[in-house]
């Protein structure tokens, strides 16, 4: 899926070798990320997640059992409580005798699908307003400054909530409410590099041979800010994926039949006394993932810029 | 009644059902096993009785409080004329008996007129109000319960009752509503000193002082039910001093008087409620309470059914305030044979699956008689039951009116095989009825408790029926009063089904809060609870029929002919009869069943062992 992609796509791309002894900085980071096993580790879970998400289907007709179909009598007993894993559901059932590990498994589709779309449409948004922000200042800048420090502001929970009963709960809801809460932090990382970089001698150079805004800002300035986008993308992909999971759990997901991790645990809280794979097999794949993508990310920080912690240490703190 | 009397009887009637309606949330879950009222010692007096849950009461006036958990502290700190007994015997548990009335009315003593229309009522020597210098109850303390249900600042819940039956009080209930209309030109101020002197200005025919020990009510056609209305707590007493106050004010909710073996001492909305003993109150006035705890105690803001449960199994807390026993935690319970949990009630019908008859989508679909059969026979009624702890708590129910109300005859219309729903003929109908492939409905449930599942259970039923069921949450709080109760959301064909719940006021003799809120053809919302706005002159006239009927067996007759025709329409369909369990802490005793609030233990009888 795009999320990998997204951190090993710019690898190729540097990797054009000018002689024999030089090693562009693209180079040097993916040697650097190689022999960093945490990370390797995490890029190897990820992916592992994104085929078990693609082959989804391919279980489903391994079981026999869709991901919505209830199977009332041989998947609840007849106190209406969930079976546990067995031969015929290898994770045990839900409440309403669905197979656990078929939903499971469709639960990674659309926590990865709202995870990585949502990341990449705040993404692009944020770059975009952080560049017009930082690079036009002025009266821009206070106007886009000040949006960025509304939206980070916000108590985003409440706000996703009452916007998602409003509208109602879709998938595209579901990912652009997540989307319009993430895009700010990127937006004013990206604001502040741009400030500094538009002083820099070579911007000077360009704006007098008479390039135009558009040409400096995605020409001269952006390619300096690929590197800290990459890092602040691939870490906002765990926090978007926490975000659904929230929305689901609270009932404000998608459709409540489509298996979500976030809306499996919320059913099966009361029931995990009785049946702990309920609640173990959604939250472990939960927290493998996003974990995954955290140290994934960490990896990618460190490789792109090994002197790079305080640049990020205070960013990541102040995420929600 | 007449059909245009009909719609105003039930007019405030929204707000009175959504209360009845949402008791129903809280009684929904399921398990089964022992619970029982042996031998267990000498009571013991003393101790503070500790309930745990999530949500406040709805009022605190206990003339427009309904929901079930408001009932039970009424029951400990006020006192009506007729009241249920606490008896582990259901039969007479439901069977209403005097309270601060001295016997229960019949033709013999006089009570009630030759005609049945007059009720005498003597009132009970000494009992007192817990005011600062106790005083006795008397007839006028009644009268003017009577007159501030009609205020229009907080309306009594459930208007329908008296406005059927008590001669005039529909006519008091549109003067006072008029004399307050902002619309109207010299309208008063509904201040408490205005509502007050409208009050004790106008009198309603039906209600009169005949002395301080006599209370004459005047109904406008003989009605078997009638003690049965007498006995909901909307008539309990109010006292002078309520007249201060705006109804259910947030002054009056510091200032209540109290006439049972308890008083409210705090209330903090939304946090705590605590009850300590009214000393005014004398055990040898009360036919029916005792008073054995000295303090109750409830404690909101615990939404979690499962950590009240545990709250309640380690003992930090005795009962459950409004949370069901989850439905995971009963098998476990039961195969320990745990002698706390106890399954109780029954004769409830919820929830219901109710067809939106003024729906426009798939060609007006809901209003086709073989659409609305075809998925009565698609239901698996069975499934359904497991969401609600299987078999052992639920009964697959067939009728309108579940067993144990007046007028049920078992009947069983669209039987299928096991109760588990027969695809074949449902998709059969709708071939019929000219569907050969299938139609899409929306779906209205409520994102909280059972209901996803219950939405979810039905939605693969019809699923596998060939419809195709587009479920849209709608929050537990706004379900009834707020997207049931606008009329626009039916019309506009927002939903097609959907499953509410119904829990009568009163067992019995109790068509009058069985059938007829729910299928009277003038009960349509904005006005009432036939939430699908089903219309039938027949069942309309046998409803009318039986609230009139000279004698209880009569009017059962009657209504059995309404369930059947209704069922014959296919206005719903009946999933379960549905029983409550109910838990409680090691060192409650003596907890026995209340069947009128469905989900509660009569606090007044509980004792508390050991320290």
């Amino acid at each position: 899926m795009s999320v990998t992609d997204l951190a090993a796509e710019p690898m190729p791309a540097g990797l054009e070798p000018e002689s024999i002894e030089g090693r562009s900085p693209w180079r040097l980071a993916w040697s650097r990320l190689v022999r960093d096993r945490v990370a390797i580790a995490s890029l190897i879970v990820i992916l592992l997640m994104v085929a078990a998400a693609l082959a989804a289907p391919l279980f489903a007709a391994l079981t026999g059992h869709s991901p919505t179909d209830q199977y009332r009598e041989t998947g609840l007993t007849d106190q209406g409580i969930p079976v546990g894993p067995g031969a015929e559901f290898w994770l045990g059932t839900d409440s309403l005798g669905r197979d656990l590990f078929v939903r499971t498994v469709y639960g990674a589709r659309i926590s990865l699908l709202v995870g990585v779309v949502a990341t990449l449409l705040a993404t692009f948004a944020g770059v975009v307003i952080g560049l017009v922000a930082g690079y036009f200042g002025g009266i821009v800048d206070t106007i886009l400054a000040r949006a960025i420090d509304v939206v980070l502001s916000f108590p985003y929970l409440i706000f996703a909530m009452a916007l998602v009963s409003v509208i109602g709960p879709s998938l595209v809801m579901t990912t652009l409410v997540i989307a319009f809460f993430s895009w700010a932090s990127i937006a004013r990382i990206v604001r502040g590099q741009t400030l500094a970089i538009k002083e820099k001698e070579y911007i000077e150079a360009a704006r007098s041979l008479g390039a135009s805004p558009m040409r400096i800002m995605f020409v001269d300035v952006l390619p300096n800010l690929v590197a800290p986008v990459i890092v602040l993308a691939t870490l906002l992909v765990p926090t978007a994926i926490v975000f659904e999971a929230t929305l689901s759990w609270l009932g404000l997901g998608v459709d409540v039949r489509i298996p979500s991790w976030g809306a499996m645990l919320a059913e099966s809280q009361s029931f995990f006394r009785v049946a702990w794979w309920y609640l173990i097999f959604p939250a472990g794949a939960l927290l493998l993932t996003t974990l995954a993508f955290n140290l994934l990310g960490d990896g990618v920080r460190d490789a792109l810029d090994p002197r790079s912690e305080r640049l990020f240490a205070t960013r990541r703190k102040g995420k929600p | 009644m007449t059909p245009s009397e009909r719609s105003r009887t039930v007019r405030t009637a929204v707000a009175i059902t959504t209360a009845a309606v949402l008791v129903a949330g809280l009684a929904a879950c399921g398990g089964g096993g022992g619970g029982g009222d042996g031998d267990e010692g000498p009571p013991r007096r003393g101790g503070t009785l500790k309930l745990v849950g999530a949500g406040d009461i709805d009022h605190m006036d206990p003339v427009s409080a309904y929901y079930t958990a408001t009932g039970f502290l009424e029951r400990a700190w006020t006192r009506q004329l007729f009241t249920y007994p606490a008896s582990t015997d259901r039969n007479k548990a439901i069977q209403p008996t005097p309270d601060i009335a001295t016997e229960l009315p019949t033709r013999q003593n006089g009570g009630i007129s030759a005609d049945g229309k007059t009720y005498t009522i003597k009132l009970r020597d000494g009992v007192m109000w817990g005011t600062q210098q106790p005083r006795e109850i008397v007839a006028e303390d009644f009268v003017r319960t009577f007159k501030r249900m009609a205020n229009p600042v907080q309306p009594v819940g459930a208007p329908g009752y008296f406005a059927s039956t008590l001669e005039g009080w529909q006519e008091y209930f549109d003067r006072y509503v008029k004399a307050f209309d902002e619309k109207n030109a010299n309208a008063k101020e509904p201040t408490a000193k205005n509502l007050a002197a409208f009050q004790n200005d106008n009198d309603i025919e039906g209600v009169q002082a005949k002395d301080d020990k006599t209370l004459v009510f005047k109904l406008r056609n003989p009605a078997t039910d009638f003690v049965n209305i007498l006995a909901t707590t909307f008539t309990t007493p109010s006292p002078v001093e309520y007249d201060r106050y705006v109804p259910d004010s947030a002054e009056f909710k510091q200032n209540t008087v109290s006439s049972g073996p308890y008083k409210i001492t705090k209330y903090t909305a939304g946090k705590e409620i605590v009850l300590g003993r009214n000393t005014a109150w004398r055990q040898n006035t009360d036919p029916v309470r005792n008073a054995w705890v000295d303090q109750i105690q409830v404690t909101q803001g615990q939404d979690s059914d499962a950590a009240v449960q545990q709250q309640l199994e380690s003992g930090s807390a005795d009962l459950s305030w409004d949370l069901p026993v989850p439905t995971s935690s009963i098998p476990q319970l039961q195969s320990a044979n745990d002698p706390n949990l106890g399954v109780y009630g029954g004769g409830i019908s919820n929830p219901y699956l109710v067809f939106n008859y003024r729906s426009p989508n798939a060609g007006k679909a809901m209003s086709k008689l073989k659409v609305r059969q075809a998925i009565n026979l698609a239901i698996d009624k069975v499934a359904l039951g497991k969401v609600y702890g299987g078999s052992s708590l639920n009964t697959p129910l067939h009728n309108a009116i579940p067993p144990g109300n007046v007028g049920y005859k078992p009947i069983n219309l669209y039987p299928t095989k096991g109760n588990q729903g027969d695809v074949n003929r449902c998709r059969q109908l709708l071939r019929e009825a000219g569907y050969p492939n299938g139609l899409k409905l929306n779906a209205a449930y409520r994102n909280s408790g059972n209901h996803p599942r219950i939405a979810q259970s039905y939605a693969q039923d019809l699923k596998e029926c060939g419809i195709q069921v587009t479920l849209s949450p709608v929050r537990q709080g706004d379900y009834y009063g707020t997207y049931l109760a606008d009329a626009r959301n039916a019309t506009e064909g927002k939903w097609d089904i959907t499953a509410p719940g119904w829990i009568p006021d009163w067992f019995g003799n109790n068509g009058r809060t069985v059938l007829q809120p729910l299928f009277d053809s003038g009960s349509c919302p904005p006005a009432g609870v036939n939430y699908g706005c089903y219309q039938s002159d027949r069942v309309d006239d046998l409803m009318d029929q039986a609230l009139t009927a000279k004698s209880e067996d009569e009017a059962a007759g009657l209504w059995a002919q309404a369930d059947r025709q209704i069922m014959e329409d296919a206005a719903i369909v009946p999933f379960q009869d549905q029983k409550t369990p109910l838990y409680h802490s090691s060192r409650v005793k003596n907890a026995i069943f209340l069947p009128h609030l469905n989900a509660y233990f009569d606090p007044t009888h509980v004792w508390l062992d050991g320290g």
